[in-house]
């Protein structure tokens, strides 16, 4: 109970500090949307090809949009925890008679609902620009739940850095993790498209298999089995993730 | 009869094959005042970490009201506080903020966090400025909230390393009133600092320590007596040959002790004023012109001096010393 309550507190105090200054959430927001508007623009004739089914390219673009602000947001978590260990705050948590368990588990919680807080703003700009999400409402929960899963499994790997460098740079520089993950994936062509070892490549990579989960949720409609291999890829890499970031805190304490 | 409220014991550190703290041994009684002086990097830090539960030791025990501090930290993390060289708060949270977290994550309430929050936050003068964010706080604010964080679950062990470091006379002296009212109110305080002049207004019990290992404790009245008399320092040029001088002035009689520091020559005398003569009429034979000379009451500064030839300060022995092979490890 009382784990919880830690849980709980230093919940809060993440989500604050994850989203101060206000203005600091901006590029978070703004990179996604700035994609999403000149990808959509100019590969629009791409829905033309012969085996591309999904309608415009807008609306095959928009997942790819809404996983960026998830990448982007849940990114920031090892930067706020570097910025803690540096400035001698995590030690002052440490000496706290708390369980140390809560002080990451208090983080990634924050990091997961400010990931939903970005993919919501994002969706509503995708909704704005001509966008859809043919599910509805129930759509828009699933979405926010794999995404919000997913920016805490990623925003583990952000953690483990600052963990075991205790600098900023090297924990800022997992950032071009973001690119092959992203890029690599099924977010700018259909699977049916692609060849060869880029092909192949894709459907090794994780992000791939949420990717077109939530596509299948905006764009196709409810495929339990895309669905839940969304969920159970996000599940997996949660569970790798987190753990080497549990280990990292375990060697980073006395 | 008061007890010791830490203890310890034979207490080494080591990182790689530097070491830290050097098997040392010493006691602080509950409800005192404690001061841990020495250069930079000669082991205080390493030593309160140690003691706060931040850092195991190599070998050796440390005690906290009695409890182990390897074998129940929890335990001693209810008792201390512990406010760290480097000020450590969260920037982007209002001063309220910042205590009253610390409060329910000891186990107040959320109503009694703000009360005492808001207590602790008008006892070091931000009341007004209880709900700016912190990145907007100068240095001395800065020092004064975090204090009164250490606060907020009144320890009855208090660890502060460097209160003062950084701060202008007059901040300074608004903390040492915060820590004599506070030990007067029963928390026993173990202090670390370099600035002499802090230890010798604050504590009752000292330890000097140097190089990992701690050359001499005491009353700080008892330690300035030790030094038998009055210090005399003479200061020379940049080109004054201090071999050559302090070949001179080793000869004379009624000196009890000589260092170098410098361009400094620093003496101890049963009888200052008596040997001051002498020493101008030495110098003036051997044809070497001091720059300034002055007859003091010995200072806790002096008793370093004396203990190991070289002043707290030194320059040089932050250079080769003041790295914190722990703090270096971290950044």
């Amino acid at each position: 109970m009382r784990l919880l309550e830690e849980i709980g507190y230093l919940f809060v105090r993440g989500l604050k500090q994850s989203m101060r200054p206000t203005a600091a959430l901006l590029p978070s927001l703004f990179m996604p949307v700035f994609f999403f508007l000149i990808s959509s623009a100019a590969f629009s004739s791409v829905a033309r090809l012969p085996g591309f089914t999904s309608g415009s390219y807008l609306q095959f673009y928009a997942p790819a949009a809404i996983l960026m602000a998830i990448f982007f947001s849940s990114g920031d978590a090892g930067i706020d925890l570097v910025v803690d260990i540096t400035s001698g705050y995590l030690d002052k948590l440490m000496i706290a008679p708390i369980h140390h368990l809560s002080i990451i588990l208090g983080k990634l919680t924050a990091v997961g609902v400010r990931s939903m807080v970005q993919a919501t703003l994002v969706m509503i700009i995708i909704l704005l620009a001509g966008g859809r999400i043919v599910t509805g409402l129930p759509g828009l929960v699933t979405i926010l739940l794999l995404g919000g899963l997913f920016g805490i499994a990623w925003s583990a790997i952000g953690m483990s850095i600052a963990l075991r460098t205790r600098n900023q740079r090297a924990t800022q520089s997992s950032f071009i993790l973001f690119f092959p993950f992203t890029f690599v994936t099924t977010s700018q062509m259909p699977l049916n498209l692609l060849h060869g070892w880029y092909r192949a490549a894709v459907q090794l990579n994780p992000v791939t298999y949420v990717l077109e989960a939530i596509r299948s949720v905006t764009s196709v409609g409810w495929d339990g089995r895309v669905i839940g291999m969304g969920f159970l890829v996000a599940l997996c890499t949660g569970v790798c993730t987190i753990s080497f970031a549990l280990v990292s805190f375990r060697k980073a304490i006395p | 009869m008061s007890s010791s409220i830490v203890q310890v014991e034979e207490l080494t550190r080591r990182y790689g094959d530097v070491t830290a703290v050097d098997c040392i041994s010493f006691d602080v009684q509950e409800g005192g005042f404690f001061g841990f002086l020495g250069p930079n990097g000669a082991g205080k830090t390493t030593t309160m970490r140690i003691l706060a539960t931040l850092l195991k030791p190599t070998s050796g025990l440390a005690r906290v009201a009695g409890i182990d501090v390897t074998r129940d930290p929890q335990a001693v993390r209810k008792l201390i506080g512990f406010a760290m060289q480097d000020v450590s708060l969260d920037l982007m949270a209002s001063a309220n903020e910042n205590l009253q977290l610390l409060g329910v994550l000891y186990g107040m309430s959320r109503r009694a966090s703000r009360a005492r929050a808001a207590e602790l936050i008008e006892m070091v003068g931000l009341t007004k400025v209880a709900d700016r964010w912190v990145s907007t706080f100068s240095g001395g604010m800065r020092r004064r909230l975090d204090l009164a964080g250490v606060l907020m679950h009144s320890p009855r062990l208090l660890f502060l390393d460097e209160p003062t470091q950084g701060l202008d006379p007059h901040a300074r002296r608004l903390i040492w009133d915060y820590l004599r009212e506070l030990n007067a109110s029963g928390s026993t305080i173990f202090l670390t600092t370099h600035y002499m002049d802090e230890a010798d207004t604050l504590c009752r019990d000292l330890a000097f320590i140097d190089k990992g290992r701690i050359i001499r404790s005491g009353e700080p009245a008892e330690l300035k007596a030790s030094l038998g008399g009055d210090v005399i320092q003479i200061t020379f040029g940049e080109e004054a040959p201090m071999e050559r001088v302090q070949s001179v002035l080793g000869r004379l009689r009624g000196a009890q002790s000589l260092a170098v520091h410098d361009q400094t020559i620093t003496m101890t005398s049963a009888n200052g004023g008596e040997l001051v003569p002498h020493i101008v009429r030495e110098l003036d034979s051997a044809e070497l012109a001091p720059v300034s000379l002055s007859v003091s009451q010995p200072s806790l500064e002096d008793v370093f001096v004396s203990l190991v030839g070289r002043s707290i300060l030194d320059d040089e022995t932050q250079l080769v010393q003041g790295r914190d092979p722990f703090v270096e490890g971290r950044r």
